[in-house]
């Protein structure tokens, strides 16, 4: 849908984030189909405060009317990109990927400097927030996982993605033993970072060429019979949505037809076993489940839900109301630290009012910031899941 | 395609659909709900309008053109629908307050009365008449909210002008949930020195906590507050909106947000599964009956095109009163405008008529006949309607 839809009914500025704590950003209406009537291709952006916008899709998943005001706003964050020199703190999230490669292969001295005074100093001398610690690099990534094949019918070519890759590969091991749990064959194929981070720090040149190098590699796989699983919302929904709108990928269609969140593959194999449940031992916990804003906007509903309720003996409230406010890298830069301070406050204090013991959210970067403000201990789904099957990461 | 089964799916996130889909998930039956986006009930000033054509909702009701369909309702079963809203709005802290036997009043923010019967709790001192005293509230730099409008057509109405920091509605009502801006507020209005009998606010008392707040303030000042509803953004339609949301999810309804349904698959006498969009493949959600409560124009259920209008999810008969040309009125403003009747006609049942399906239902403001802003039924209707087409589904499923 174009902007000239937006009948300007205000329900985007209601469900927007940031506009609730920030008085500086327009909200999404303002920010997105009313400015737009006066962007020109011609003129240089002067509206800076698109870059306050998080990107987190909510606008358009309350939208009445189909316009999708975080699209509009995503590629004026491009233009603006383009116009304006980057800020330290764009530039290093933007290449995430290849820190987090030099953060992983020097591991222990990586996260020793970075937890320290010195190293908080220097970070926040380059506009990054530290008011929640860092993600530990692991030494051994995803990457270095030997290669297991047999001779399973279905064949899942696995996207992890950068943060099982190179802070949790635990959980990453896991995922490949649940689903060969099913009797699935897993690889993990040659892969980049998806480009969400550089598309978020207005850099879409480097987001389309990690895009381009994905979608040679999946599509090989798909040729060859296998299913594309992803376990990052976020990546997911850069591989399903921005590959074929904003990057305009060749080739994007079919990486989007073919991938899947892992648990709505779960359901899937579930469902085409004749609905036989797998056998969910007893799990006696009670869990906030916060709903990343991208799992809503992958538009697949809450599987992960659907799943934990087979479980017997969990309890899971579904909170799908707040933002927890860091949304990948946008809560680390210096300029959006109050604002997803104040998110992160009020998603940590429904998630208290619920009396659970722990939360449970799919996306990593919700978790470091729900564990980080709580206290709480935050897992992932795949933890629950797997705990229930009986299922361990041998691999320490 | 992803495969998605319930017992009902309900298309729309309406006052009826949520309704509808609460009083099925307390039957038992596994419900989802999906819509495009979030309902108009958001942009509502959070009242129950039932019937604002008499002093009496219900008698007005019964005195409503024969094809109404108020009169496929009992009045019994439209207390009762009231009924369970008012208990449901009490549990979860957001009392609606009022009687079906009589309407009430609201002050307007350009000072007029609306007619209307449930009001939420933070509405219950509004004005009933021109005379009385009172003192306003609005804050500096708020756009969407005259106080001089008020000041224009009540003698007794004075204001006074706090500085919150921001200027909209949703960063005011953000700031009044923060403890620490309350008590900075608090002081500043104790020392304001009001001598009127009641204190008003425009609607940004808060998000969540609306009525524990006015409450608080209530006490502090010893005398009683109210708000007075806003265009949008509208809190007390949003409250509205996020309450009967959590009502259904309690009850085991679940909801998929962003899903505007873009075909359907039936065989035939029955409608098998609504096909939704999603980012990569489509997702095909199963069931054994269908709500349809797509509400009306502006909520999208219905769409007019130059020569016809039509019903957006299975291209149902539309009726519409005679020809375009004979809707002119030389009133501007007249409430008897002909597309007020226009909608989907339903039987008895709430099955709509000549639907080639036995196992859709409609509800709410997509109904034919039903002319909404002239007979002031509202939310009330959609209440009463959403309920009645759940109970006839419920029949067809057992």
């Amino acid at each position: 849908m174009k902007f000239e839809h937006c009948i300007r009914c205000t329900i985007c500025v209601e469900n927007c984030p940031v506009f609730r704590v920030n008085p500086a950003f327009p909200g999404p209406k303002q920010a997105g189909p009313d400015a737009q009537r006066f962007r020109s291709q011609r003129e240089k952006s002067v509206d800076e405060w698109v870059l306050l916008c998080s990107q987190c899709k909510r606008c358009e998943m309350s939208c009445p009317c189909g316009v999708e005001p975080a699209q509009i706003i995503l590629r004026a964050q491009q233009k603006y990109g383009l116009e304006h020199p980057h800020t330290a703190a764009h530039l290093l999230f933007a290449n995430n990927y290849y820190l987090s490669t030099l953060g992983s292969m020097t591991a222990p001295l990586a996260n020793r400097i970075v937890s320290t005074k010195i190293g908080k100093r220097i970070f926040q001398s380059m506009g990054i927030a530290t008011y929640i610690p860092f993600p530990k690099f692991s030494f051994k990534t995803m990457r270095a996982q030997k290669k297991t094949r047999s001779r399973e019918a279905r064949k899942v070519a696995f996207f992890y993605g950068c943060f099982i890759n190179f802070y949790r590969p635990d959980i990453g091991r896991k995922i490949i033993r649940l689903l060969q749990s099913f009797q699935v064959d897993v690889v993990l194929p040659p892969q980049w970072c998806c480009g969400l981070p550089a598309l978020g720090n207005g850099n879409l040149a480097l987001a389309q060429k990690f895009a381009a190098k994905n979608v040679a590699s999946l599509s090989n796989y798909i040729d060859a019979g296998y299913d594309v699983v992803y376990s990052c919302t976020s990546c997911g929904l850069c591989l399903l949505h921005d590959y074929q709108g904003i990057m305009d990928i060749p080739g994007a269609k079919k990486i989007a037809e073919n991938s899947y969140d892992l648990h709505e593959y779960i359901l899937k194999l579930i469902a085409e076993r004749g609905g036989a449940k797998p056998e969910f031992q007893q799990v006696s916990r009670t869990l906030a489940y916060h709903i990343p804003c991208h799992l809503r906007a992958l538009k697949i509903g809450y599987p992960a839900a659907d799943l934990m309720k087979m479980i017997p003996g969990l309890e899971c409230r579904i909170l799908d109301d707040a933002c927890c406010g860091l949304n990948g890298s946008y809560g680390f830069k210096k300029i959006n630290e109050t604002t997803a301070m104040q998110l992160g406050d009020r998603a940590v204090s429904l998630i208290k009012n619920t009396g659970a013991e722990a939360i449970v959210a799919d996306c990593g970067s919700c978790r470091m910031q729900l564990a980080g403000l709580s206290g709480m201990y935050a897992f992932d789904p795949v933890e629950i899941l797997c705990e229930s099957l009986g299922i361990r990461d041998n691999k320490k | 395609m992803s495969v998605i089964e319930y017992d009902v799916i309900v298309i729309g996130a309406g006052v009826s659909g949520l309704t509808a889909g609460t009083l099925l998930a307390k039957h038992g039956l596994n419900v989802a709900l999906v819509t495009t986006g979030e309902p108009t009930a958001c942009l509502s000033t959070g009242c129950i309008d039932v019937c604002s054509v008499s002093e009496n909702p219900l008698q007005a009701i019964v005195s409503l053109p024969q094809r109404h369909p108020y009169h496929l309702i009992s009045i019994k079963n439209i207390r009762q629908s009231l009924r369970d809203f008012q208990q449901a709005m009490t549990d979860v802290g957001m009392p609606y307050e009022g009687s079906p036997e009589n309407n009430r009043r609201v002050l307007s923010a350009i000072g007029t009365f609306k007619t209307t019967c449930l009001t939420p709790v933070t509405m219950q001192a509004s004005p009933q008449n021109e005379d009385e005293k009172i003192h306003i509230i609005t804050f500096a730099g708020l756009k969407d909210f005259y106080p001089g409008y008020i000041i224009s057509r009540h003698k007794n109405a004075s204001f006074s002008i706090y500085d919150a920091g921001v200027a909209t509605t949703m960063g005011i009502s953000a700031n009044f949930e923060n403890e620490a801006f309350l008590e900075a507020f608090m002081l500043w209005l104790e020392k304001q020195n009001i001598r009127e009998d009641k204190i008003a606010f425009p609607a940004v008392l808060g998000l969540e906590s609306a009525s524990a707040i006015v409450k608080t303030i209530e006490s502090r000042m010893e005398c009683p507050v109210f708000e007075i509803p806003t265009i949008p953004p509208s809190m007390p339609g949003r409250r509205l909106f996020n309450h009967l949301k959590d009502h259904f999810r309690r009850h085991g309804g679940v909801i998929y947000w962003g899903w505007p349904v873009v075909g359907v698959e039936k065989s035939g006498r029955k409608i098998e599964a609504v096909i939704a969009e999603s980012q990569g493949r489509p997702n095909s959600l199963n069931a054994k009956a269908f709500i349809l409560a797509t509400g009306s124009f502006v909520g999208g259920g219905l769409h007019a095109n130059r020569d016809s209008i039509v019903e957006k999810v299975f291209h149902l008969p539309v009726f519409l009163p005679g020809k375009r040309e004979t809707w002119f009125d030389h009133d501007y403003f007249s409430l008897s405008h002909g597309i007020g009747q226009a909608g989907v006609a339903v039987d008895s049942d709430f099955r709509p008529v000549d639907c080639p399906w036995d196992n859709v239902f409609a509800c709410g403001a997509i109904l034919a006949h039903t002319e909404t802003l002239k007979n002031g039924c509202g939310h009330g209707f959609a209440l009463a309607t959403g309920q009645a087409a759940a109970r006839s589904c419920l029949e067809c499923i057992r």
